[in-house]
């Protein structure tokens, strides 16, 4: 089931690099144009980094590459920038703070996302944390310590025993989520309690057992004294004609043994954002439908279609309203 | 080449030689030839939409719907692309075609295209399945003859999308040069591209081609033509049909459990002497070899869901 879990992460970097190779990511933005420029740079390296630290994991995302389908690519954008914005918006409001009151992001199950190095040198003041199973921060970390692209933005790793890849700002460690133990004795080795702290699960809590993810919520709800957590995560749909998540939970059982254990658990938007427990207006959620008609500007959705054709509106519809993001702060 | 062993081996799902594949197609393209843009056909009539290569899900249209032994039909298209059998399904409806040439009517749809094919999976299963795209050119050729409408009983206009603006009358489109690669503007694109919706008057598509038309286009195409009813597909509708403008034009949608995982069941539309519509609704089935096992789509190339 681990291995399953881990091997998602292939699928969500394929999915970025052939949104980036069609040209949905990076969202073209004016004035932009440079760290737009890096976007790909950094994706295009860690590519190249995959290649030479694991063939069976490259040539699975260049298989991927190749046949991901418009409305793939679609969603993978909009995943991408919602949760973007989600960050850039957590920033800004503690950027009212003063400019160099500190912030930190805890990325639970972090995978091969990169967020982190453009981020890293774009907000001086804040510090990173990447988490993921032993063996995905042991082929992150390769291919970090590996590449001079990525040493020059990071910075070069101190040895340390207790993270994979260490800097005064950045680390990369490795946690099993599932441990509370675990995730305790990590989050105060490399994190303050009453830092602001931005908690980011993409697709994470969706593979975890409802008490083990209950668990780690409450731990880190209680452990952080100011929190917002911003989670991207597939729903099974409340309506007794949707089929949707009870087909999605046998399609990925039956051809990759991967268990959705609270996907029909916490089936609707609202469902899923009351796990957290935090009462609006701290709490909001959308559904990746719902974000692409109204936060889409009109000139960002001609360009998407112009892109490719996408035949598929329909069908986009049914999947987008099936991805929520949900954000949730505490105080 | 014996169409009635090919036709076996097609129903189990079975690859087919390359030469055969030749023949089928050349002999397709002779028959195609000959048909009008716009096919006429007799009540009663079995009316199907969209199947995109979900094979298991066509065989269970025919079984339910009696089979192409007892009965006529009308295929509005979109044969191929995203389902794991896209070859088999187009290659099984033409053999039937050559088979039982006044009892089928093959309508083009958006996806039989070279541009779309490339997109949207065919092009991928046949060098997948054949380790090159010869397949896939014979394929093409067989669409650029495929007809563009039918009419049944002078009173039900069959097309894949719907209306163009630069048709009114169903004899212009008769005069359209329609043996070609689908242009990406202009009537041909259009009556295959082109969604109903409420809308006043034709609109921008959200797809990129053809419009969105509204209940006065339907109306005035009707009274124009002397019809009753738009038969069209091209929308998924998780009913399997969808009535609108008062019955004026219906949709309908005919690869349940879409893509293996939308969850919608689908529906084919009978018409009967006199006009009388009935839908036919049917479910996806589990998929099985000859032998009974279930085939699981493992070896699916592209990701279906975000993870």
């Amino acid at each position: 089931m681990n291995r399953a879990v881990q091997e998602t992460d292939y699928d969500a970097f394929s999915c970025k690099v052939s949104a980036i190779a069609k040209h949905y990511l990076p969202r073209q933005v004016a004035g932009e144009e440079k760290e737009e420029g890096e976007f790909v740079q950094l994706h295009m390296a860690y590519a190249q980094g995959l290649k030479s630290v694991s063939r069976r994991a490259y040539s699975k995302v260049d298989r991927a590459v190749k046949s991901a389908q418009p409305v793939m690519n679609y969603g993978t954008y909009l995943r991408s920038i919602a949760i973007d914005e989600a960050i850039a918006c957590f920033l800004k409001e503690h950027a009212n703070f003063g400019a160099d009151a500190p912030v930190q992001v805890v990325n639970l199950g972090c995978g091969s996302d990169l967020r982190m190095v453009q981020l890293l040198s774009q907000v001086p003041h804040m510090k990173w944390l990447d988490l993921d199973f032993k063996e995905s921060v042991a082929l992150k970390s390769r291919i970090l310590k590996d590449n001079s692209l990525f040493q020059r933005e990071l910075g070069p790793s101190e040895a340390t025993e207790t993270a994979e890849y260490s800097t005064s700002r950045y680390c990369l460690a490795s946690c099993n989520l599932n441990d509370i133990a675990q995730v305790a004795e990590t989050l105060k080795r490399f994190t303050t309690q009453d830092c602001p702290t931005l908690v980011l699960s993409e697709c994470v809590l969706c593979y975890m057992k409802s008490i083990e993810s209950r668990a780690l919520i409450d731990y880190i709800k209680s452990f952080y004294k100011t929190g917002t957590w911003i989670s991207y995560d597939p729903i099974g749909g409340d309506d007794s004609a949707d089929k949707f998540g009870k087909i999605m939970q046998t399609n990925l059982r039956e051809s990759r043994h991967l268990e959705m254990p609270t996907l029909m658990i916490f089936n609707s938007p609202e469902k899923y954002v009351q796990r957290f427990d935090t009462p609006p207006p701290s709490t909001s959620v959308v559904t990746m439908w719902q974000y692409y008609v109204q936060s889409v500007s009109s000139e960002e959705k001609m360009r998407l279609k112009a892109l490719q054709f996408l035949d598929e509106i329909e069908e986009l519809e049914i999947i987008l309203s099936h991805y929520i993001l949900a954000e949730a702060s505490w105080l | 080449m014996k169409v009635d062993e090919t036709i076996a081996l097609l129903r189990q799902g079975k690859q087919i030689s390359e030469e055969t594949v030749y023949t089928l197609c050349l002999r397709s393209q002779e028959l195609l030839m000959s048909e009008a843009n716009v096919t006429q056909v007799d009540t009663p009539v079995t009316i199907c939409g969209d199947i995109h290569g979900q094979l298991h899900d066509l065989l269970t249209l025919f079984d339910k719907s009696g089979g192409i032994e007892n009965n006529k039909y009308v295929f509005l298209g979109d044969f191929v692309d995203r389902g794991f059998y896209s070859l088999e399904s187009f290659l099984l409806l033409l053999c039937y075609k050559l088979r039982y040439p006044d009892r089928i009517t093959m309508i083009r749809g958006n996806h039989e295209t070279r541009q779309i094919t490339k997109v949207y999976g065919f092009y991928d299963e046949i060098v997948r399945k054949y380790g090159n795209s010869n397949v896939w050119r014979y394929c093409c050729e067989v669409f650029d003859y495929l007809s563009l409408g039918a009419v049944v009983d002078g009173q039900v206009f069959c097309v894949h999308g719907g209306l163009s603006p630069n048709v009114t009358t169903v004899n212009q489109i008769r005069a359209i040069e329609r043996k070609q690669e689908v242009p990406h503007e202009g009537a041909m694109c259009d009556l295959l591209w082109s969604d109903p919706d409420e809308v006043s008057t034709w609109s921008l598509s959200p797809r990129g081609a053809g419009f969105l038309f509204g209940r006065n286009e339907v109306d005035q195409f009707l009274h124009c033509n002397g019809l009753e009813l738009i038969a069209r597909a091209h929308q998924l509708v998780m009913e399997g049909y969808k009535e609108m403008f008062g019955g004026g034009l219906v949709t309908v949608w005919s690869a349940p459990n879409y893509c293996y995982r939308c969850g919608n069941v689908a529906a084919v539309l009978r018409i009967e002497d006199g006009l009388s519509r009935e839908y036919m609704i049917f479910e996806a089935v589990q998929a099985q070899d000859d032998v009974g096992n279930a085939i699981i789509p493992t070896k699916k190339p592209q990701m279906d869901y975000f993870l």
